[in-house]
């Protein structure tokens, strides 16, 4: 408590100190009340400079953004050929046609129909993954009989074996949530297996020498230190839920973003097509946000380092 | 005098994966061998030998993390099957849960059932940790995770945690090595504090000579490997709690020569067999050259 005190108390005394000196030369006898006045104005200038140096930098960072939207905005106008612009719509056309699926509520539903799909295939998966690889992972014998199975099926692409799920499970709901959880699932698992694996066999040995049991060792143990790498795999499935899930639905679906997206190319509208776009991505750029806020909220000890 | 642990002809081997030189077969390698030793209670023993001279493994059997090949190891008269709550060691590289606090780190050993088959509560844990982190010298670090902490102060924590659940023995490998010349002199000072203040029996790994005769009140020594025990040095320092720096007196350089020089032909040995973790003057490369002078003419 008390160092943080001093820590953050360091650079404000130093910076008086190096005020007072510059301006130490003028007069000695109004130094104090010049220090002061000059370590006030110094931090208020500081701040502004924060403050600024913040929206640069933000400005910075958005100019890809704006760049690109730009481009979208004022590319189809000007440079594309008037036989290409109809498949390339201007951002305003876009944003239109987003506003006007929005006020019919019908983004509304795609958009929830592909949630409700990818929460329960990725929630699945998160469960399945976790618990089969914390058993794989303790279980070393478990671990060589199915490896060279897991490996075949991680390198199956999931998308390969949607004709599968569509003739054993029907072009419905379940064949869709069974791709994203199978798609989902192999991250997950194998981000497990490594995480307890790569467990410090250092602080198993103190663990042990403290007198803990095997329960309580895994408990206190091997799964606080593996949870990083578990989140690391969850947030690579939910960006890998999503990819799946949208081409799914491109190719038999009643409901859903991506049946938004090729229905709406089919009908030839265009404009609805690339607000179907927008949102899958505004989508995935959610859901990836959200996991790794998780993520680092769960590996803090460990980021903390190079933070 | 009543010895709290003995090791009663204590062997230990290992078997060796098959490199490629020795043409696919496994070998057995003797890391301990035939070993007596008694500890009493309440004594502070310290144990130097050879990089490679079975110390760590010793430890590892006193723990209960290991098994003898043949041979017993009793504490208290009974045979170690296990760890127990009755020993603690305290690791060269810390061995703190980094997803846990200081406090945390130190209760750890406190979340299961006592010996009265009772559970602490958490406030109790944490007023327990608390109490430990003060004796240590931590006093206001109960939330800050080991990466916020210097490596002294992680020994420390270590220290705090294996004395929390209130072992009677203290097993100690190599604690400070890791640490600068100031820090590791202050924590020895502080080791001796809570011996004195504890009166637990603790048996200390290291590989600086100075730290063994200003320690321990008895200094093992193994031969190198296969490790046996070569001599038991009486460290008899008139005076020891005096203000004056014992490092300096004859006493100690005297008992200080006489750990070097059993220690001389083993690491000649040991630096043949291709470890070099003491030089043969008797010097660890991470000690303070200060009080070395002495035996350097002698030599
Ligand atoms: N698990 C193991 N398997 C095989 N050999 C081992 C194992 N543990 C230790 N040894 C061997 O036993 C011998 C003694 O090792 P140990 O770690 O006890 O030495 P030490 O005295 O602690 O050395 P140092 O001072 O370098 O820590 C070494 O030759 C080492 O190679
Ligand atoms: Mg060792």
């Amino acid at each position: 408590m008390s160092a943080t005190l001093t820590k953050t108390a360091r650079p404000a005394g130093g910076e008086t100190a190096a005020l007072e000196t510059a301006v130490g030369e003028v007069t000695s006898a109004e130094k104090p009340a010049t220090a002061a006045l000059a370590s006030v104005t110094g931090a208020v200038a500081d701040a502004a400079k924060g403050a600024a140096f913040r929206a640069g930098s933000w400005l910075w960072k958005a100019t890809g953004i704006l760049a690109f939207l730009a481009l979208w905005e004022f590319g189809p106008l000007y440079l594309a050929a008037p036989s290409t612009r109809v498949f390339l719509p201007p951002l305003h056309e876009v944003l239109l046609a987003w506003g006007k699926l929005f006020e019919a509520g019908s983004i509304q539903g795609h958009l929830a129909a592909s949630l409700s799909r990818s929460v329960a295939g990725f929630g699945i998966a998160v469960v399945a993954g976790v618990s089969l690889g914390l058993l794989i992972a303790w279980y070393g014998r478990l671990n060589s009989v199915l490896n060279p199975l897991l490996e075949l099926f991680r390198n199956t692409a999931a998308l390969a074996l949607l004709p599968v799920f569509t003739l054993l499970l029907g072009i419905g709901e379940e064949s869709k949530v069974t791709i994203v959880a199978y798609a989902a699932f192999f991250p997950v698992l194998l981000n497990t297996i490594a995480g307890v694996k790569t467990v410090d066999p250092l602080l198993v040995r103190a663990a042990k020498s403290l007198g803990l049991n095997s329960f309580r060792l895994f408990q206190k143990v091997i799964l606080p230190s593996a949870v990083p790498t578990i989140f690391t795999g969850i947030r690579m499935a939910g960006t890998a839920s999503i990819l799946v899930l949208i081409a799914a639905e491109m190719v038999g679906a009643k409901a859903g973003l991506g049946y938004l997206i090729v229905n709406a190319q089919s009908s030839f509208l265009i404009p609805d097509m690339y607000a179907g776009i927008l949102t899958v991505s505004l989508l995935g750029l959610g859901v990836n946000f959200l996991l790794v806020a998780l993520e680092r909220h769960f590996s803090r000890w460990r980021t903390a380092v190079g933070a | 005098m009543t010895a709290k642990i003995s090791l009663r002809n204590v062997s230990k081997q290992f078997t060796v994966r098959p490199g490629k030189k020795s043409g696919g077969t496994a070998t057995t390698l003797t890391a301990i061998d035939s070993l007596n030793l008694d500890v009493r209670d309440g004594e502070f023993l310290t144990l130097v030998g050879p990089s490679g001279s079975g110390k760590t493994t010793l430890l590892d059997l006193l723990a209960g993390l290991s098994t003898p090949t043949s041979g017993e190891v009793l504490v208290d008269g009974q045979p170690v099957t296990g760890p127990g709550k009755d020993r603690a060691v305290v690791f060269q590289q810390y061995a703190l849960f980094p997803w846990r606090t200081a406090s945390a780190n130190v209760s750890i050993g406190l979340e299961g059932k006592g010996p009265d088959g009772r559970k602490l509560s958490r406030r109790e844990r944490a007023a327990k940790a608390s109490e430990y982190l003060k004796l240590v010298g931590l006093a206001c670090f109960e939330d800050r995770f080991p990466h916020e902490l210097s490596g002294g102060m992680k020994q420390r924590v270590a220290i705090a945690r294996s004395l929390a659940y209130e072992p009677d023995v203290l097993l100690m490998d190599e604690p400070f090595a890791a640490l600068d010349a100031q820090t590791r002199e202050q924590l020895q000072e502080e080791l001796l504090r809570i011996w004195r203040a504890t009166g637990k029996t603790i048996v200390f790994i290291t590989h600086g000579i100075n730290e063994a005769v200003y320690l321990g009140q008895r200094v093992a020594v193994l031969s190198a490997r296969p490790g046996r025990l070569k001599a038991i040095v009486e460290v008899e320092i008139p005076d020891r709690d005096g203000a004056e720096d014992i490092r300096s007196t004859p006493a100690f350089v005297e008992q200080r020569h006489k750990v070097w020089t059993l220690l001389h032909d083993e690491v000649r040995l040991a630096q043949d067999a291709g470890h070099r973790k003491i030089l043969p003057d008797g010097s660890a490369p991470d000690e303070p050259a200060t009080h070395q002078t002495p035996e350097r003419s002698a030599a």
